[in-house]
């Protein structure tokens, strides 16, 4: 199997971002605007981790963090350079130790599941192989010495 | 001629040779920041995941807590039943909660206190708590246990107390080894007769029937939700789920 070229790496991870600007969008619009927290009888799994103590860190809704690590992995696609790389990469490895912990909470502590933490959670895996893959593949060449297809 | 061309051939070649180990060493050295980055990743996770099974708390009857900052929350108000405040009081706000409930348990701690310290303690309003059911079975016991509190006075030290030490939904810690403890701890003088009357008939339909009541008649459909009475309201008035101190104060106001 090919390598693949940096300019698909970068590709695949600008949609993968986008996609998960949406989700987390998505994640923080419904917990805002779902008026004041209540206990539900029968609780589906995204209100019981909405109203966990968990879902803020200092006030602030944990998607809103994912809001901005998905924004700062959607503006690394766009320049090939190391700091571009190296940046992806630390973004991407620490919404996935996040991702992890949060996983962890939600089976473990909270013992419900939301749909959409998950989905933002495989996500975040996807952009952390693409860009560890992306580091280890080309970092240390100048984005002349790949060839840029897009 | 020949001879200039080959210098600069040779130093196009030098650069680019200078060019690739400028490259492989930041190559190296990114490398390397990578693995130490991920290296500190995974003390992070890991730390975190060990200090959060570690902070289990709540649900142990052995280690109450809070007991004394109650008491002085509601020391010097009446309370009849499950009633905190002047009886005479215009203004009733009620609350229709599952002590399992950890929104109940957040409102209890940071939205009431202020109320029953302004608009409570002055005879202004009078607050009165119902049980409405909806997390598990022990949701009906923890109840009943409190009805039965309040048939001593201690309703709302009980209340208090318990969503202080509030265990995780239905993990099943209100046994009647925590329910036992928290009304002694409350401060409930007759535990004999609490005991008998927290497994009575007519308490245990009280529980069922305020349920019902919130379910049926006020279609609720989460916890805590609020209802209002008073001289300005058309009989009792649906809150529903209030998220601030500032949204009880202006409707008791509004009410009276």
């Amino acid at each position: 199997m090919n390598f693949p070229t940096e300019a698909t790496l970068r590709r695949i991870i600008a949609f993968v971002a986008a996609l998960g600007v949406g989700v987390a969008t998505y994640i923080t619009i419904v917990e805002s605007g779902g008026g004041a927290p209540a206990c539900l009888a029968g609780g589906g799994g995204c209100e019981t981790v909405a109203n966990s103590d968990y879902s803020h860190i200092a006030g602030v809704n944990v998607a809103i963090f994912g809001i901005v690590g998905y924004v700062l992995l959607l503006a690394s696609a766009f320049f090939a350079n190391d700091a571009a790389r190296f940046g992806g990469f630390a973004v991407a490895l620490g919404g996935f130790g996040f991702s992890i912990y949060l996983t962890y909470l939600e089976i473990f502590t909270i013992e419900a599941i939301c749909q959409w933490c998950v989905a933002s959670a495989v996500l975040m895996t996807i952009l952390f192989l693409l860009n560890a893959t992306r580091l280890i593949g080309y970092a240390g060449t100048t984005s002349a010495a790949v060839p840029d297809e897009g | 001629m020949s001879n200039k061309r080959e210098r600069e051939k040779r130093r196009e070649e030098r650069l680019q040779q200078e060019a690739k180990v400028d490259g492989g060493e930041r190559r190296t050295r990114l490398l390397q920041f990578g693995a130490g980055a991920v290296f500190l990743v995974i003390v992070a996770v890991v730390v975190l995941i060990v200090a959060n099974s570690g902070s289990e708390s709540g649900g142990d009857a052995s280690n109450l807590e809070g007991v004394s900052e109650i008491d002085s929350m509601v020391a010097g108000i009446p309370q009849n039943g499950m009633v905190l405040g002047d009886p005479k009081a215009k203004v009733e706000l009620a609350e229709y909660g599952d002590l399992q409930c950890p929104v109940c348990k957040q409102f209890s701690e940071e939205l009431l206190p202020p109320v029953i310290e302004r608009q409570v303690k002055n005879g202004e309003a009078k607050i009165v708590f119902h049980n409405y059911t909806i997390i598990g079975p022990q949701s009906s016991t923890a109840g009943a246990a409190l009805l039965a509190a309040g048939e001593q006075g201690r309703g709302w030290n009980y209340l208090e107390l318990f969503y202080r030490n509030q265990g995780k939904e239905n993990s099943e810690y209100a046994d009647d080894e925590f329910l036992t403890a928290v009304a002694k701890a409350a401060g409930v003088k007759d535990i004999a007769r609490w005991d008998q009357e927290r497994k009575s008939k007519k308490l245990t339909q009280k529980v069922e029937a305020t349920t019902q009541r919130a379910q049926t008649t006020y279609g609720f459909t989460g916890t805590p939700s609020f209802t209002i009475k008073g001289p300005n309201t058309n009989g009792v008035e649906l809150l529903g789920t209030l998220s601030t101190t500032e949204e009880f104060e202006s409707a008791i106001e509004a009410a009276g």
